[in-house]
């Protein structure tokens, strides 16, 4: 035969023969990697954008402590939750805006994909955000009681009072007679009431980070602003519910101001250069806020203001039969009453050691006229 | 085989089969209508005119979204199957259950449950079930059947199921 | 020359203005800082006159105490620190003892059990720090069986001297005691006082029972039973137990019933033909009054205390908020405008708030806001709260709250309108629904 009949041949031959064993050698194609591709609102779009984007975000906010960018990222997104409430499931259980109906399972799949943070891909309506590059910020820890300056728990064996008084025992071989006195502290105190509504349950924040005022002496603004603004829940004073964060900053630096310059609000001035000096009138002003307790008057007590007259002793200590009521506003005659006696109570439970005004200027502060507003303590 | 032997087999194979417990799906009914209207004695699954066959092969209950009331189209399917079956079998009547999930307060689920029973009644009456032989009725979050808290029973519980009861309709 | 005249001049009025300022009035102050704390009580048990008080002297005591204590606003300084015992009601109270243990009011008391078996107490409320007494010395009388609501009386009275609240210790509260696995809950109506002791049931648990409602008078309830197979409400008489089913229509379910300030009329919500809507009902002559006619659900309504008004749950705007409108009926005003959805209204019995039940980003929360909606605040924050009914003094709250799961399981909570004190009312099981009765008299 001819060579081209055996090529033919051959030819024809190899077809057949790879048509028949060829399977044997092929191998599977390489597994095809599906990925679940659920269609995402563009609110969550924009938000893993913004995720991604973060670290410079952060470094233009004036934050006191800005952290590291994605740092606190892993140790959020591991869930410090205190609630196990807060796992993902229920969160995703909520009714969600979304315009997407979703079935449970894909959602985590978006999770994966923006690896700062789980929480970006559930219902994003307040999002634009800044995902944990905030660290929390300290939140008045709820005490049982609330007083101007925050007071730390004090050791488990001390005593609670109104002053600190460190232990003195009195020394084996000392000469000099000192009186045993028990240690005491003042009771651990926070700055505000922290109801459970206020309470941080989620360390994720769902607000985008506003500038933050520094943190006013006695009044650290309420940190991660959980609510929309809508809600009053954190705001320092009875606001109406669309104030701004804003609005809440300045008035709390306007009262680390006030805290700095020693007057709640201004007194009718006299004129300068009263003989005793604001710092005097202020210790004093101090010594009496701290018995002032208005924890067990009445609400309308609260709306009550009472002007109180007390005369002095040259120890500085307050003649208790002498403390009148000049006058009240604001409330029932009852109402009054429960706050003059309140009033009274921190009068004398204060000046029961003594004030510490000065002995040569007793002329001034021998007659005393306070005025007790209860305003700002009335929802704290 | 002597023919005595024969019949003996046969009348003994007779008698056996008589021993079957006519009610052997009755508790299975029962939990499934869930005991609260007066269940119809279920039968057989394979009886197309038993209330068995009508929760299992039709499918009693249909399932809603959150917060909404609205019959989706597989609901609508069911609840053809369902109007079918009521008109084939007239024996019967029925109490519709509305149910919501907990994720919400009480007095309003209870409306939220009479909506998802009204809306299967509406239909079902639309396709052509007289009206005097249904009825609405809600238990709102009161009585879920998944207990765990999360969607995936949230969702069992959102539903609203065709209880029949064996009495006169027309 | 004249400069310096006139310089002169100014320097003495500089001289002289410190001059004038000393003889000017007293030296003046605003406090407007002060402290929120419970303030320290102290009360010892009560002087017995007769050796067989002696142990209800020391229960009403503790009764009265942990009446006071629960409040959230007095603590009490326990009797170990005490440095000297009250051991006649008469005798002068050596008001440095009680200073030292840092006592702010102290409680002492007496009693007395004469012949007849009837109770008779003592009791009088002293200021340490001022070393006088408040207000004057009370007595009370009551049987002996009884003797809890005496001290609550005590209690009442040394509350409303403190802090000028009305008191709400003397009254009781009407729930659903609830046992058995979520999907076969057991439901019974009962009633206790206030603080869980005295537990009552008034119905048995063969049919479900939801949201009891106590009369402004304390002497009946209405709720919603499932006894017929279908939501309808009953009116029930809590010293007889007679009961009666109100009329209703066929083929409706009617629930969420409410009285009016006056007990006269039922508030509450009918389900007919899917559509939810308020109606009312004269108990007497059970006529009644449709009172909306939206196609949206309306429900879980409220009267005012003056009964003029009637705030509700719509969900007329597409999720569930807070409106209201005149008690006749009429045009209806939103008041809820947070990000969420708002339910169970009820009206402070003050008038001033109205507290609800909200749910917002897969939490439940209580929380109160004023009649026109302003100034809102969530007092409490968890998996389920729902369902708040006031103290008769408006200052309390108490709701209920579920855990969530499985094994969730209803309790009964009360929290004090600053959003203090979250405390659980101790129940003898599961709890949902409470009604806070009146103070009793």
């Amino acid at each position: 035969m001819n060579t081209g009949q055996i090529i033919s041949g051959a030819g024809h031959l190899a077809l057949i023969g790879w048509a028949l064993f060829g399977g044997a050698f092929r191998s599977d194609p390489p597994p095809f990697e599906v990925v679940e591709a659920m269609a995402i609102s563009a609110e969550d779009y924009a938000a893993i954008l913004a995720a991604s984007t973060a670290p410079e975000a952060v470094a233009s906010i004036d934050t006191p402590a800005p952290p590291a960018p994605g740092e606190n990222a892993p140790a959020l997104a591991s869930g410090a939750d205190t609630a196990p409430a807060q796992s993902q499931p229920a969160a995703n259980a909520a009714p969600p805006p979304d315009p997407v109906p979703s079935p449970p399972e894909p959602v985590s799949a978006p999770a994966e994909v923006a690896d700062t943070a789980p929480e970006v891909a559930p219902p994003a309506e307040d999002m634009a955000a800044v995902v944990p590059q905030v660290s929390p910020r300290p939140q008045p820890r709820p005490a049982p009681r609330v007083a101007p300056e925050p007071v730390a728990p004090s050791e488990p064996d001390v005593r609670v009072d109104d002053v600190a008084r460190p232990e003195v025992a009195p020394d084996a071989g000392a000469v000099v007679e000192e009186t045993p006195q028990e240690a005491t502290a003042p009771e651990e105190a926070a700055t505000e009431i922290v109801t459970e509504a206020e309470r941080p349950r989620d360390p994720a924040p769902t607000a985008s980070p506003r500038p933050r005022a520094r943190p006013a002496a006695a009044r650290p603004a309420p940190a991660p602003t959980p609510a929309p603004p809508t809600e009053t829940a954190t705001a320092p004073r009875p606001e109406t519910p669309r104030d701004t964060p804003p609005a809440t900053d300045r008035s709390a630096v306007s009262d680390a101001l006030a805290a700095a310059l020693g007057q709640g609000t201004p007194t009718p001035e006299r004129p300068a250069g009263p003989p005793l000096t604001a710092g005097e009138k202020d210790a004093l002003r101090v010594a009496v806020q701290r018995c002032w307790n208005v924890g067990s008057l009445s609400s309308e007590a609260l709306a009550t203001t009472v002007v109180v007259t007390v005369r002095m002793f040259e120890t500085s200590k307050p003649d208790i039969s002498s403390i009148r009521m000049l006058s009240h506003s604001g409330g029932s005659a009852t109402a009054a009453q429960q706050a003059y006696e309140a009033a009274r109570r921190a009068i004398i439970r204060c000046g029961n050691d003594g004030f510490s005004l000065p002995p040569e200027k007793f002329g001034q502060w021998r007659d005393i006229e306070m005025t007790f507003n209860p305003e700002r303590m009335r929802i704290k | 085989m002597t023919y005595l032997s024969k019949t003996m087999i046969l009348v003994a194979g007779l008698a056996l089969a008589a021993c079957t417990n006519p009610d052997r799906f009755e508790d299975q009914a029962g939990s499934g209508a869930g005991g609260f209207g007066a269940g119809a004695g279920a039968g057989s699954v394979s009886d197309p005119t038993s209330p068995a066959y009508f929760q299992q092969a039709i499918g009693d209950r249909v399932l809603f979204a959150v917060d909404q009331s609205t019959l989706s189209p597989a609901a609508q399917a069911t609840l053809d199957g369902q109007a079918g079956w009521l008109m084939t079998n007239r024996d019967f009547t029925a109490v519709i259950e509305g149910h919501a999930d907990e994720q919400g307060t009480r007095e309003y689920n209870l409306a939220l449950g009479a909506r998802r029973a009204n809306a299967v009644q509406e239909y079902l009456v639309s396709r052509g079930v007289a009206g005097n032989r249904l009825r609405a009725v809600s238990y709102g979050k009161e009585r879920p059947i998944e207990i765990c808290s999360n969607e995936s029973c949230y969702a069992k519980n959102r539903r609203a199921v065709t209880v029949l009861a064996a009495g006169p309709g027309s | 020359m004249m400069r310096s005249l006139l310089t002169l001049l100014a320097a003495l009025m500089i001289w002289a203005v410190p001059a004038m300022a000393q003889q000017g009035g007293p030296l003046r102050l605003e406090i407007t800082e002060g402290v929120i704390e419970p303030m320290p009580v102290a009360v010892p048990d009560f002087v017995a006159d007769t050796p067989a008080a002696q142990e209800l002297a020391r229960n009403i005591a503790r009764v009265i105490a942990a009446d006071l204590t629960g409040t959230g606003l007095f603590r009490e300084i326990p009797a170990a620190a005490h440095i000297s015992r009250i051991t006649s009601f008469e005798s002068p109270v050596q008001f440095s003892d009680w200073r030292a243990i840092n006592a702010q009011a102290l409680v002492t008391g007496a009693v007395n059990v004469d012949g007849a078996g009837r109770v008779v107490v003592r009791f009088r409320i002293h200021d340490v720090f001022a070393g006088q007494e408040l207000g004057q010395g009370q007595q009370l009388v009551g049987d002996r069986d009884g003797w809890r609501r005496i001290a609550h009386k005590v209690a009442d009275q040394v509350y409303a001297r403190i802090t000028g609240e009305g008191g709400y210790f003397d009254s009781r509260v009407v729930f659903v005691s609830e046992s058995g696995p979520k999907d076969q809950r057991a439901k019974r109506l009962a009633i206790m006082d206030y603080d869980g002791a005295n537990v009552q049931f008034l119905t048995d648990a063969s049919s479900i029972v939801i949201a009891p409602r106590f009369s402004p008078t304390g002497d009946r309830v209405l709720y919603t039973s499932y006894e017929t197979g279908f939501p309808r409400i009953y009116l029930l008489d809590v010293t007889s137990m007679g009961r009666r089913a109100l009329p209703t229509l066929e083929g409706t379910m009617a629930f969420a019933p409410r009285f009016s300030p006056d007990g006269r009329t039922v508030l509450y919500s009918l389900s007919q033909g899917g559509n939810t809507d308020l109606y009312s009902m004269d108990i007497l002559s059970g006529a009644s009054t449709r009172l909306t006619t939206a196609p949206s659900i309306e429900t879980a309504p409220s009267y005012s205390p003056d009964g003029r008004q009637i705030v509700f749950e719509s969900d007329r705007s597409g999720t569930p908020q807070l409106y209201v409108m005149d008690a006749g009926g009429g045009e209806a005003r939103r008041i809820s405008f947070g990000a969420g959805r708002y339910g169970t209204p009820v009206w402070s019995p003050r008038g001033d708030l109205v507290a609800f039940t909200k749910q917002s980003k897969g939490r439940f929360h209580i929380g109160v806001m004023r009649v026109d909606g302003s100034e809102e605040r969530l007092l409490t924050a968890s998996f389920l709260d729902e369902g708040p009914t006031w103290a008769p003094n408006g200052r309390v709250i108490m709701f209920t709250r579920e855990t969530q799961g499985a094994q969730g399981e209803a309790r009964l909570y009360s929290v004090d309108i600053t959003g203090r004190n979250l405390r659980q009312v101790p129940t003898p099981g599961g709890a949902s629904d409470p009604s806070w009765g009146p103070l009793q008299n």
